[in-house]
C-alpha cells in the first residue's frame, strides 16, 4: 500500500516531521514501511508556459516552438508532440540544452506520462482548462511528493491503514499534530431516496448506501487529481472513476459508479448469485456464479460481484449523464471467498477482506459528491442517499486492568499515559475501578482488529516503544523438560553414520509422476498435492531412493567415489499414524556409497558395516523370491536387513541400468522399527573369569552358498559352549575346485564356571567335523 | 694386603667397563667381575680367611669396590640401551602429512549443525524439543492458530493443498498447537523443522525450508521475558552481544505482535548492503499468545499465558556461513555439503 506524504500531510495539521523520520515511527509503531520513493522529481522545476509561436521544422514531425515560461525570457524548444501549437498553454521543464535538427532546443515541453501526472503520452499536457495556472508559475496541485510504501502483510488486520485517512491519525497520533476531516455530512441532501435499495442477505451486506447523481459530464480529471492518484500508483481514468478511486485511497472505502440509464428497473438488489448465473465484468471476463457469490443486481440480473468487480453492461463511459454512486460494506469473509473463487483480487475486495467501518459508506458519499461538483461542473444530485443498514450495536467497552497491563508488558506505566495513549488513538477512555479503565473502541478499529484486552496491550506497547522495556529474565520453576526420544534416536544415527564417512544431504519431499513410475511406485499410491509449483512436484515421497539416487547421479559427474545419506520422512497415503486424519509419516535413513571403479562388493560393505554398527548383530537375509526385489535393485545383490526376527529395512546395489558408469550400494531403513528394537537399557554380563580356547575350521562349499548358513550350522553342531564364531576369510580358486569356496571361521568355547578341559575342546571340535562332514561339506583342518 | 689387590681390581676392571664398545663387551666385563664365579665375588669369600679384627676393614673396602663398579655398569648398560633405542626410533620414521586412507569422516548438514545447537541450547533452558506432522491439518495449521477460514492471514503463506484437504504445514507453529494439547501448562518447548510455501523457487526464495518454533506458557509471561529469551538466543547463535529491537508486526496467533530486528552484524548499524541500508536486519517474528489460541487448546488465558516466536533455521545458516545461494542447501552437492 503506497501512502502520499502530501496527502497525509494535508491531512494532519501541524505536521513536523519529514518523510525519512516519519517512515522510521511508522515502522516502529505502526507497520512495516518497505521504503520511501521520491516521485515527481520534474515536477519541481517544471513551469507553466505559453506557446507563443509554433512552426513546423521541413521534413520531420517536429515544431520549433518560442515559448514564454516566466524569466528570464523567451526560449526556444524543440517539439514532437502533433498537438504543440501556437497559443496553447503547456508544461516546460528543463532538461537541459541540446541540438534536434540544427535548432537549439533549450528544455522541453512534457506530456503528462513524461511528468508522471498520467499515462498520456499522445502529446505534451494542455493545461488551457486549468483555472489558476499562471504563466512561469509550477504546475497547480503537482508538486513532488514521497512515497511511503507499507507492506501490505502487516496491516492485514488494520482495515482502517487501506486509506490515507487512517494512516493519517496513525501520524497524527505518533508524530503529533491535528487530525482534520476532510467530509462534510451537510454536502448531501436530506431528502427522499433517489434510489430504490432492497439487501436480501444483510449479514452479507451490513450497509448499502447508494446515491444518484444527473448531469455528469465525463472529461479528464484536473491535474492535481490525476498527480495525486499516479502518485500512488492508480492509473487515471475519467473524473467520476477517478473520484471514486480517490474516496478509496482517503478513506479505504471502495466505490463504484453504475450508469444509471442502463440500469433495468428501478431498484438495486442486493442477494446472493443465482445458481451458475452469469455475470460479465468490467475486465472483458465473464464468471458463472454460485449462491455462495453476492451480487449487486437491477432487475435484469447482476450488476456487479459484491465487492470485487463491477458489470460490463453497466459500466460508465463518455455518453453518461446519469449515475449511481455506490458505497457499501460486505461481510470480509464472503468477499474473500468469492474473489478467490473467481480468481480475481481488486483494490476492491482487498480493502473489503479486511473489514470495513460502515460508518464509511455515507461519509464516503459525502466526500465524493464534494470532489464530484468540482470535478463535473454543473453535476446534480437526485433526492437523497438511499441507505440500507443493518443495525449493529456498538462492541462492548473492554475492562482493562492496569496491573495486568503492566505484567503483560513487564513494565511500570502511569494510568495517566496509558489513558493518553488511547485516547490520541481516539479510544475512549472512562475510570471504571481503582486501577482499571474501561475503554471504547472506535468503528474503524471495531470491525476486526480490536476486541479484547490484549489488544489493548499492543495499543499502548507501540506507542509507548517497545524498547523501553527490559528484558528480563523469568523465575520459572526447574523441570526436566519431557524427552523427545524419536528425535535422539535419529541424531544419534545422523552422528554414527557421518563418523563412517558418510555426508549428509536434504531433499525435496515432492516426486514426479514419472520418477515414481521409474522406480516402481503406482503414482496413485502417493499423497498427491493438488496445486504444486510444478508437474514435478505433483506427489509426496513414499520413499526416499528416487532422490537418493539422483544425488549419486548428480555427484558422480564430480567424484570417482563418495558416500552420502539422507534421514527423511516418507509419507504413506493408505496407513494412518498416531495422528487421526493425517497420512503416517515414517523415518528413514537412506545411505549410499558410489564407486566408478570395482566390483561392488566395497560399497555393499561399507554400507553393511553401518546397518551392524547401528544393529549389533543385524543380518542380511537375500532376496531369494525375484518378487520380492524392487526393479531399482540388482536382482542378484539384493537383502532385506533383518535385526532381532523383524526386517527392518533394505540393502542392496542400485539395478545397473539406472546408473550411467559405476556402482552404488545402498541402504534403506526404517528407524521407526529400528529404534523400537534397539529400546532397552543394556544389560551387563560379566567378564568371564576362566580363559577360553580357540580353534580354526575352513568348510568348503558351493560357491553361491551363503556364509550365514555355514555359520548357523557350524553354531549348531558346535554346541552351547561356543562363545563366538569370527568370520576369518573367504577363498576360492587352486587347488579348490572349480566352482567352491573355502570359508574359515574361528570357533572360541569357553565357560562361565570352568576352564574347559582339551578333551573337551576336542570332543566339540570333532563334533562339529563330523557334523559338517554329515552334511556333505569338506573341511580342511 | 689383599685390600691392595682389590683396589687394583677395582681400577682395572673400571677401566675395562669403560672401553666395552658393544653391549656384549660389556655384558662379559661384568661376567667375569661381578658374576657368580667372577673376581669380585670370589674375594668376597676370602673373608672368612681373616682375621676377625681385619674382616670390617676388609669387608668395607670390597663393598666399596663392588658398588662402584655396579653403578658404572649401570651407567654405560643404560647408555648402550639408550643408544639402541635411538637408533630402532630414528628407523621408524613416517610421513605424517601423507593423507590418511578413507573413510574420512562424513559431513553433517549446516542446517543440522545449527539445529543440534539451538536444540542444546534451549534444552539447557528447560524447553522441551517437539516434532509434529509435516503433513498437516487445517485445523493445526490455521484455525488452531487463529486463521479461520477466510482469513485474510491465510495469504501470508501460500499453501500446498493436498488431497482429501489436508496440507504441507506452512510454518512450525501447528507443533505449538500440540504441543500445547499433549502437554498443557507450564510449557516452555522449541520445535525445528521442515516447512513449505508454494513459492517458486530462486536464489532467495525456496518452498522447502526450515524454521524453528518456540513457546513459553506459565502465569504472567511477559514482553520483558520475551525479550530475555531473544537476546539469550541471539547472543548464544552469534556468539557475541547483539542489540536488538522490537516493532510491531501483524500474526493473528500473537497479540501483541512484534517483528525482532537486530542491528547489522556487518554494519553495526551504519547501514550496508545485507541490512539495506537501513542498519537493522528482520529476524524473527514473535509475540505474546494470542488468549483465543491458548483457549482453542484447552489452556485458560485468565490463569496462564505466553510468548512464541519463529526462527528461519535456513535464512539463519545462510547468515553464519555466508550462504549466497538457497538452492544449495536441497542440492544435494558434496562439493557444497563438505564444506561444513
Amino acid at each position: 500500500m503506497k501512502f502520499s506524504y502530501n496527502w497525509i500531510r494535508e491531512l494532519v495539521e501541524g505536521l513536523h516531521c519529514a518523510p525519512a523520520p516519519l517512515e522510521r515511527l511508522i515502522t516502529m509503531k505502526t507497520a512495516e514501511c518497505e521504503g520511501i520513493e521520491a516521485v515527481g522529481s520534474l515536477l519541481a522545476q517544471a513551469r507553466v508556459a505559453l506557446v507563443l509561436r509554433a512552426a513546423p521544422i521541413a521534413g520531420t514531425h517536429l515544431t520549433r516552438a518560442e515559448i514564454d515560461a516566466g524569466p528570464p525570457g523567451r526560449r526556444t524548444v524543440v517539439c514532437g508532440a502533433p498537438n504543440c501549437r501556437a497559443g496553447m498553454k503547456a508544461v516546460w521543464a528543463p532538461v537541459g540544452k541540446k541540438t534536434i535538427h540544427g535548432v537549439e532546443s533549450d528544455g522541453m515541453l512534457a506530456s503528462g506520462a513524461e511528468l508522471g501526472i498520467n499515462r498520456d503520452h499522445e502529446g505534451i499536457l494542455e493545461l488551457d482548462a486549468e483555472v489558476d495556472a499562471p504563466v512561469g508559475a509550477p504546475i497547480p496541485g503537482c508538486a513532488p511528493d514521497s512515497v511511503i510504501e507499507i507492506d501490505n502483510k502487516s496491516i492485514t488486520h488494520r482495515p482502517d491503514l487501506w486509506g490515507h485517512w487512517g494512516m493519517a491519525r496513525e501520524v497524527a497520533a505518533i508524530a503529533g499534530g491535528r487530525l482534520k476531516d476532510p467530509v462534510r455530512l451537510s454536502s448531501l441532501p436530506s431528502a427522499a431516496p433517489g434510489i430504490r435499495v432492497e439487501v436480501a442477505d444483510p449479514a452479507l451486506c451490513p450497509r448499502y448506501s447508494a446515491l444518484v447523481l444527473e448531469n455528469v459530464t465525463w472529461m479528464p480529471s484536473p491535474l492535481w487529481l490525476e498527480w495525486r492518484l499516479s502518485s500512488i500508483g492508480l492509473n487515471p481514468i475519467g473524473n467520476i472513476v477517478d473520484v471514486t478511486n480517490y474516496v478509496m485511497a482517503e478513506f479505504a472505502q471502495p466505490m463504484h459508479a453504475f450508469d444509471a440509464d442502463k440500469l433495468k428497473g428501478d431498484t438495486i438488489f442486493v442477494r446472493r448469485a443465482r445458481a451458475a448465473e452469469r455475470f460479465a465484468a468490467l475486465n472483458g471476463e465473464e464468471y458463472t456464479l454460485d449462491s455462495s457469490n453476492l451480487v449487486i443486481a437491477d432487475a435484469g440480473g447482476a450488476i456487479a460481484l459484491a465487492g470485487v468487480i463491477g458489470g460490463a453492461e453497466s459500466a460508465i463511459c463518455e455518453s453518461t449523464r446519469r449515475v449511481v454512486l455506490e458505497s457499501a460494506t460486505f461481510q470480509a469473509a464472503s468477499v474473500r471467498k468469492t474473489s478467490s473463487a473467481v480468481k480475481l483480487r481488486t483494490d476492491a475486495s482487498m480493502r473489503f477482506e479486511k473489514a470495513q467501518d460502515p460508518a464509511n459508506t455515507v461519509r464516503g458519499l459525502a466526500r465524493a459528491v464534494e470532489l464530484l461538483h468540482a470535478v463535473s461542473p454543473g453535476i446534480r444530485i437526485v433526492g437523497g442517499v438511499a441507505d440500507v443498514a443493518r443495525p449493529t450495536p456498538p462492541p462492548p467497552p473492554i475492562s482493562l486492568p492496569l496491573d495486568w497491563l503492566e505484567r503483560k508488558l513487564g513494565r511500570s506505566i502511569p494510568a495517566a499515559e496509558v489513558r493518553a495513549i488511547l485516547e490520541s488513538l481516539e479510544f475512549g477512555v472512562e475510570q471504571a475501578g481503582p486501577r482499571t479503565f474501561s475503554v471504547t473502541v472506535p468503528g474503524w478499529r471495531a470491525t476486526k482488529d480490536v476486541s479484547i484486552k490484549d489488544d489493548l496491550v499492543e495499543e499502548v506497547g507501540r506507542m509507548v516503544g517497545y524498547d523501553s522495556i527490559p528484558p528480563r529474565a523469568p523465575l520459572v520453576a526447574a523441570a526436566v523438560p519431557p524427552a523427545n526420544p524419536e528425535r535422539d534416536f535419529q541424531h544419534e544415527v545422523r552422528r554414527l553414520v557421518v563418523d563412517l564417512g558418510f555426508t549428509e544431504v536434504y531433499n525435496y519431499s515432492f516426486l514426479s509422476e514419472e520418477a515414481a513410475r521409474k522406480f516402481g511406485y503406482e503414482p496413485s499410491s502417493h499423497v498427491r498435492v493438488t496445486n504444486p509449483i510444478s508437474s514435478d512436484q505433483a506427489l509426496l515421497r513414499r520413499s526416499l531412493v528416487p532422490e537418493l539416487w539422483r544425488n549419486v547421479i548428480e555427484n558422480s559427474k564430480h567424484r570417482d567415489s563418495f558416500r552420502l545419506f539422507e534421514i527423511g520422512l516418507e509419507v504413506h497415503k493408505d496407513a494412518y499414524g498416531a495422528k487421526p486424519g493425517l497420512p503416517e509419516e515414517i523415518p528413514h535413513l537412506v545411505a549410499a556409497m558410489y564407486e566408478r571403479a570395482g566390483d561392488g562388493r566395497v560399497g555393499l560393505d561399507e554400507l553393511k558395516r553401518v546397518a551392524v554398527c547401528l544393529m549389533p548383530g543385524a543380518a542380511i537375509e537375500p532376496c531369494e523370491d525375484p518378487s520380492e526385489v524392487e526393479i531399482y535393485q540388482h536382482p542378484a545383490r539384493a537383502g532385506f536387513v533383518v535385526w532381532k526376527g523383524e526386517r527392518v529395512g533394505r540393502l542392496f546395489e542400485i539395478h545397473p541400468s539406472l546408473m550411467e558408469n559405476g556402482r552404488a550400494a545402498a541402504l534403506d531403513l526404517d528407524l521407526k522399527r529400528v529404534m523400537r528394537l534397539g529400546a532397552g537399557e543394556v544389560k551387563y554380563t560379566p567378564i568371564r573369569r576362566y580363559p577360553s580356547s580357540a580353534f580354526d575350521l575352513s568348510v568348503i562349499a558351493g560357491e553361491r552358498e551363503y556364509a550365514a548358513a555355514l555359520e548357523a550350522n557350524l553354531r549348531r553342531f558346535a554346541g552351547p559352549l561356543v562363545e563366538s564364531i569370527e568370520f576369518l576369510r573367504v577363498y576360492s580358486g587352486k587347488p579348490l575346485p572349480e566352482g567352491s569356496k573355502s570359508v574359515s571361521y574361528r570357533l572360541t568355547l569357553g565357560s562361565a564356571e570352568r576352564t574347559l578341559e582339551s578333551e573337551e575342546i576336542g570332543a566339540i571340535r570333532a563334533r562339529t567335523i563330523d557334523g559338517m562332514r554329515g552334511l556333505g561339506y569338506e573341511l580342511r583342518v | 694386603m689383599l685390600a691392595d689387590s682389590i683396589q687394583e681390581l677395582e681400577f682395572g676392571s673400571l677401566a675395562r667397563i669403560r672401553a666395552a664398545r658393544t653391549p656384549e663387551e660389556l655384558e662379559a666385563v661384568r661376567v667375569e667381575v661381578l658374576g657368580r664365579k667372577g673376581a669380585l665375588t670370589l674375594a668376597q669369600k676370602e673373608i672368612g680367611k681373616l682375621a676377625p679384627a681385619e674382616r670390617p676393614a676388609f669387608g668395607q673396602i670390597l663393598n666399596g669396590a663392588k658398588q662402584k663398579l655396579e653403578a658404572e655398569f649401570d651407567l654405560r648398560k643404560r647408555k648402550f640401551d639408550q643408544t639402541a633405542t635411538g637408533a630402532r626410533l630414528a628407523g621408524e620414521w613416517l610421513d605424517l602429512t601423507l593423507p590418511a586412507p578413507p573413510p574420512r569422516r562424513g559431513h553433517l548438514h549446516p542446517i543440522t549443525r545449527i539445529q543440534r545447537e539451538l536444540e542444546e541450547l534451549f534444552r539447557s533452558l528447560g524447553f522441551a524439543v517437539l516434532d509434529g506432522p509435516e503433513v498437516e491439518d487445517e485445523y493445526h495449521n490455521f484455525d488452531a492458530l487463529n486463521i479461520p477460514a477466510e482469513h485474510p492471514a491465510r495469504d501470508m503463506q501460500d499453501t500446498f493443498w493436498l488431497e482429501g484437504g489436508n496440507l504441507l504445514r506452512t510454518h512450525t507453529s501447528p507443533v505449538q498447537v500440540r504441543g500445547m494439547e499433549r502437554l498443557g501448562p507450564p510449557l516452555r518447548m522449541i520445535a525445528p523443522g521442515r516447512v513449505f510455501r508454494n513459492e517458486s523457487v530462486d536464489a532467495s526464495h525456496e518452498h522447502t525450508f526450515y524454521q524453528l518454533e518456540g513457546m513459553m506458557i506459565d502465569r504472567d509471561v511477559s514482553v520483558a521475558h520475551l525479550l530475555y529469551f531473544m537476546k539469550t538466543l541471539l547472543t548464544a547463535i552469534f556468539h557475541r552481544e547483539v542489540t536488538v529491537r522490537l516493532r510491531p508486526g501483524y500474526f493473528p496467533f500473537v497479540e501483541p505482535g512484534f517483528e525482532l530486528d537486530i542491528l547489522c552484524l556487518i554494519c553495526g548499524g551504519t547501514g550496508c548492503a545485507v541490512c539495506k541500508q537501513s542498519g537493522w536486519v528482520e529476524l524473527l517474528p514473535c509475540g505474546l499468545v494470542n488468549p483465543n489460541v491458548l483457549r482453542m487448546s484447552g489452556i485458560d488465558p485468565e490463569e496462564w499465558n505466553g510468548f512464541a516466536f519463529g526462527l528461519g533455521l535456513t535464512r539463519l545458516a545462510m547468515m553464519r556461513y555466508g550462504i549466497d545461494d538457497i538452492r544449495h542447501l536441497q542440492g544435494g552437492d558434496l562439493r557444497f555439503l563438505e564444506q561444513f
